[in-house]
């Protein structure tokens, strides 16, 4: 088996049996994927790097407490949730202002002034969603989990999924129309 | 329904549940603006390599404290503790208890169990809802609501757990997180302190 491909399992053991070292393999493997979750919920890079990199630290000192090491990553997002939660009760007075970060940074991009525009009009209303609402839009509409697996994920049902997100759509709606 | 909402048909097609051909065609424009929407959604991975070398940096010289970890879930008795707690001017006195009502899931005579029945008691009277948020539950405030049981504001769940170790918090109103004042609290980390409860 490429190292690469091993199950978080064993990377997991390997770290509690004493070799640290590996669990750098952990930080390289889901860093990324989970800034995009945390910036999409703060509304900016900068804070979504933090939360990461705090939530990576907690998770290390709290690794035995993974009582599924093949699920490391479902505890993981977890503690990240938290994180990003926490952050949000802390900072939402000045979260619309930091959007301005992360939009710019996606403006560097080679897309079009009108999608550029379009994405940073989203991001700006997704930032006026409860931290609930906004977090089931992310996982489905940016991470592309569907109904079942968040359920599983924040164990909670997928109808009551569906009521914050049909209520997230009527919010987006409004706020992209006062914008426009 | 207000002018701003989609209409149920719109909403399951940003489900992803049906396709813009399966709207009536007085629904393809509000359709086709949901659609745009959803168009605009940024999935690019952002890069944050700098992440690890400052994570391993701060994790050398650590321990998982596996130690801890054992010692909480050695089996212990769960006392019953009822203690007044002042909450806000709003709330005139709470109180709270842990109580264990059973064990599920193993021999009377055996060393662990595998799950356990708590009950988690609060007393708010000028609370308008408390529930319970904390590891079992993923933290979601909204997913174990606590029931008000009688006028003196005593607010009710009761739980079967597995056995180990939870960390958990009253959420009051809705909005309001407060730990537990009859159990230990840790520091989750993020400047809340938060209940611990060793089954």
């Amino acid at each position: 088996m490429r190292p690469g491909n091993e199950p978080d399992g064993h990377i997991v053991r390997a770290v509690l049996a004493g070799d640290r070292e590996r669990y750098a393999e952990l930080v390289e493997r889901y860093r990324d994927r989970y800034a995009r979750y945390a910036a999409q919920m703060l509304g900016s890079v900068d804070a979504a790097e933090d939360a990461v990199q705090d939530a990576f630290v907690r998770a290390f000192d709290q690794l035995a407490q993974c009582q599924d090491p093949d699920k490391f990553i479902g505890w993981f997002f977890l503690i990240l949730r938290n994180r990003c939660f926490a952050e949000q009760r802390r900072s939402r007075s000045y979260a619309p202002l930091e959007a301005a970060g992360m939009v710019a940074a996606a403006d560097r991009s080679d897309d079009g002034m009108e999608t550029a525009e379009r994405r940073r009009a989203l991001q700006q209303a997704l930032l006026k969603l409860t931290p609930e609402q906004r977090e089931v839009f992310v996982l489905k509409h940016v991470e592309g989990l569907s109904y079942g697996e968040i359920a599983e994920r924040l164990s909670t049902s997928v109808p009551s999924l569906k009521m914050r997100m049909h209520r997230a759509y009527d919010r987006l709606r409004e706020q992209l129309r006062e914008q426009a | 329904m207000t002018e701003s909402n989609f209409h149920p048909r719109v909403k399951q097609l940003l489900d992803g549940e049906i396709t813009l051909a399966d709207l009536p065609p007085e629904l393809r424009r509000e359709g086709e603006d949901a659609l745009r929407l959803l168009a605009a959604v940024d999935r690019r991975t952002i890069e944050v390599a700098g992440v690890t070398d400052r994570v391993m940096s701060a994790v050398r010289g650590r321990t998982p404290a596996r130690s801890l970890w054992r010692r909480l879930i050695e089996p212990r008795e769960v006392r019953l503790r009822v203690r007044p707690w002042l909450l806000a001017p709003a709330l005139a006195a709470a109180a709270a208890l842990v109580l264990w009502l059973g064990r599920t899931g193993a021999p009377a005579d055996a060393i662990a169990p595998t799950a356990v029945t708590v009950r988690f008691l609060l007393v708010a009277p000028d609370a308008r809802s408390v529930s319970l948020a904390g590891t079992f539950n993923q933290w979601d405030a909204s997913a174990t609501p606590l029931v008000r049981t009688g006028a003196a504001g005593v607010w009710t769940a009761t739980l079967t757990l597995p056995a180990g170790q939870h960390q958990y918090a009253f959420v009051v109103d809705g909005a309001r997180w407060m730990p537990d004042p009859a159990a230990p609290a840790v520091d989750d980390g993020f400047g809340r302190r938060n209940s611990v409860l060793a089954l």
